[in-house]
């Protein structure tokens, strides 16, 4: 996956983008070598290394086939994931503070996966989490645009009808968790948080699918959302048809975000911050922004969730807890540092 | 230039649909593999043990995730919730491994002195896999409100059993004892149980006469709001006491019920009330607000002067059979009978 993003940019593009991407690569597999070191037990990388050749008699085979690696794979897709999401959101809003978690998305899928975890935990098989959380997104969704459709859905109504059903949706999930028992509402509340706790590989064939089609396909669709930031009046004249392209992306990001959250739970700020942090990174090449802002994405999850398992030992914290504490800093540094520019 | 990008928008849209509806079938055929998978991998553990069972020391428990075969006596044992914690120590067995108490961390005190050398696993909402694995336990106990789906991890660690509930003492203590194969030993304390619940009730019952069974209310006060526990722990305990529940209860399906308007007061009213809070200046002043309130002075356990402020971990956070007996122990002393 590393090297298919990279080879195809090597030759298109200057030589800046391609050294972002390629440190962004580097950290990647750093923090996936620290993350596969580091936990109750240090496996050292040389241990790892032989680990995957196939050496060492399989004495790592539970903590890093079972519980690191699916981890950390979940980890960067969801992140990556939710980053996408954010970004095409923040593009066809035209609204730098758009993310999932505004326009109902998140809230969704919330509804979906409390309702699941209130009523039918204990009766039906958890597995179906993801999925019932994911139809809650995609109903949510087709019924902010619905509502949101006066002869085609502008921006602005679009926000204001996915704020005003987000906050019934959040509504809807406190009263659940008001009325349910001590226990589920503790449930509740950590799947609300977010957490990467329990990842098995079935979770990373679960969401794989998802990822693997729809970021690519925001890649394909990316040089028309630039037209759509130009506005509605202006990117008609040019040819575009509006209110189909803004479909497609609303049903990408819909789509990516559904997954993320169906897998990981109401993971936060990553989808506001991620696509900033690429913006500052590598303005004005949008089309390049998806790969970009999907790695800083899967990165930001990926060191969050470390530092949620490791820094507490032998507590085991949501990493939903620690994202905007990674993305944040990050993000005012970067503020700081373009201030004169 | 403007045809081009047209057509390329209708493709493209017809590509996400297409793909979506592939994927969405792809997934649900994979859930359904994947489930059958699992039934057939418990027929063949299911038939294996048949053949087994013979073999003296291997048994098979049952419990809420399906049929475990345990072999041998387990000697290192990690316990998930505060309940069976409580419990592998009314059993004289020391765990290598339990998960942290909600209070008085690492482990309550009425548990500390006999848990000196526990390693602590974590929380109960979310254990340390990793830490339990170090550990190399040869039996954990686990229940399903919290950990249903780290389930296949920890089989994967030992073998494991879990429960439906947290709070359900007795069947932790028989659960257990199966597990453990300590089945003498869980019938003992079973017994002990019994006849002390039995031994209260003809006390309470000759002292009082007529006026037994009283109704009885285990009030908890939040920062935002009261609650009224109507079964779990404490509840269950009372009601096979012999006592009767809250007076005028409206809705007496929940387990607990919340009480988040004060007007609904009255839901409370019962002869005596055992009441338990956090030690926190927010819930201070709600119990304030909520114990000056009119509807409050006409509860007839506040009448009475039957309000009791009671342990709160060993009246509803421990869950365990130990727990269950020091509660057992505070009513008598509250009653004034001998034991």
């Amino acid at each position: 996956m590393k090297k298919e993003q990279s080879q195809p940019l090597f030759h298109l593009f200057k030589n800046r983008i391609t050294w972002i991407i390629l440190s962004l690569l580097a950290c990647l597999f750093m923090v996936t070598i620290v993350s596969l070191s580091v936990g109750s037990t240090y496996i050292s990388p040389i241990e790892i290394w032989g680990h995957f050749l196939g050496q060492g008699g399989g004495e790592y085979d539970f903590t890093i086939n079972m519980l690191r690696l699916p981890r950390l794979i979940l980890a960067f897709l969801v992140g990556a994931a939710l980053s996408v999401s954010g970004l095409i959101l923040q593009s066809i809003i035209r609204n730098p503070l758009a993310s999932p978690d505004i326009i109902g998305i998140t809230a969704g899928a919330s509804v979906g996966a409390i309702t699941f975890i209130v009523f039918f935990a204990g009766t039906i098989s958890i597995s179906w989490l993801p999925l019932v959380s994911m139809s809650g997104a995609l109903v949510v969704a087709v019924l902010v645009y619905l509502l949101a459709w006066k002869q085609g859905v502008t921006p602005i109504r679009l926000v204001l009808v996915g704020i005003g059903i987000a906050a019934a949706m959040k509504a809807f999930v406190m009263m659940m968790i008001v009325v349910s028992e001590t226990a589920v509402t503790t449930k509740s509340y950590l799947w609300l948080t977010g957490s990467l706790y329990g990842a098995t590989m079935k979770d990373v064939i679960g969401i794989l699918p998802w990822v693997v089609v729809f970021i690519p396909l925001a890649f394909l669709l990316a040089r028309t959302i630039r037209v759509l930031e130009l506005g509605d009046e202006l990117a008609t004249s040019l040819g575009v048809n509006v209110q189909v392209i803004r479909f497609s992306l609303l049903f990408v990001s819909v789509v990516l975000a559904g997954s993320a959250v169906a897998f990981a739970g109401g993971i936060g700020f990553v989808g506001l911050i991620a696509p900033h942090i690429a913006k500052k990174l590598a303005p004005n090449v949008f089309h390049l922004l998806v790969p970009i802002a999907g790695l800083i994405g899967g990165l930001m999850v990926m060191v969050s969730d470390l530092i949620a398992r490791t820094a507490f030992l032998p507590l085991d914290i949501p990493a939903g807890v620690f994202t905007a504490g990674i993305g944040a800093p990050f993000f005012i540094y970067l503020l700081y540092r373009n201030r004169h520019m | 230039m403007t045809k081009f990008l047209f057509r390329k928008n209708i493709f493209n849209i017809l590509t996400i649909l297409l793909l979506s509806m592939l994927l969405l079938a792809a997934c649900g055929n994979e859930d359904n593999e994947s489930q059958a998978n699992e039934e057939e991998e418990n027929d063949t553990v299911a038939t294996d043990s048949n053949e087994e069972e013979e073999t003296a020391n291997t048994r098979e428990v049952e419990h809420a995730m399906g049929t475990t075969t345990i072999e041998g006596k387990p000697e290192r044992i990690v316990t998930l919730y505060q309940g069976a914690t409580d419990a592998a120590v009314a059993f004289g067995i020391t765990p290598v491994g339990a998960v942290e108490s909600w209070l008085q961390q690492p482990f309550y005190d009425y548990l500390k002195d006999d848990l000196t050398d526990v390693t602590v696993v974590g929380q109960e909402t979310q254990p340390n896999l990793e830490e339990i694995a170090n550990l190399k336990p040869d039996l954990i106990i686990a229940s399903n409100i919290r950990h249903e789906e780290i389930y296949d991890q920890l089989s994967a660690i030992a073998p494991t059993v879990s429960h439906e509930t947290v709070y359900a003492f007795k069947e932790t203590v028989s659960l257990m004892g199966e597990a453990m194969g300590e089945e003498e030993k869980a019938t003992e304390i079973l017994d002990d149980w019994n006849n002390r619940v039995e031994d209260f009730k003809g006390k309470v019952e000759e002292k009082y006469q007529d006026e037994w069974p009283f109704h009885a209310s285990v009030l908890n006060f939040r920062a935002d709001h009261a609650r009224i526990y109507v079964t779990g722990f404490a509840g269950s305990i009372l009601s096979e006491l012999g006592f009767k529940g809250p007076k005028q209860l409206s809705d007496d399906s929940q387990d607990v019920l919340k009480l988040t308007d004060k007007e609904s007061i009255t839901e409370m009213n019962a002869d005596v009330f055992y009441l338990f809070m956090e030690d926190d200046p927010a819930v201070e002043s709600t119990y304030k607000e909520w114990t000056e309130h009119p509807l409050w002075k006409d509860l007839d356990a506040v009448k009475n002067d039957e309000v009791h402020q009671v342990d709160e971990i060993i009246w509803n956070m421990a869950g365990g059979i130990k727990a269950a007996n020091l509660m057992l122990d505070d009513l008598y002393d509250r009653f004034d009978l001998e034991k």
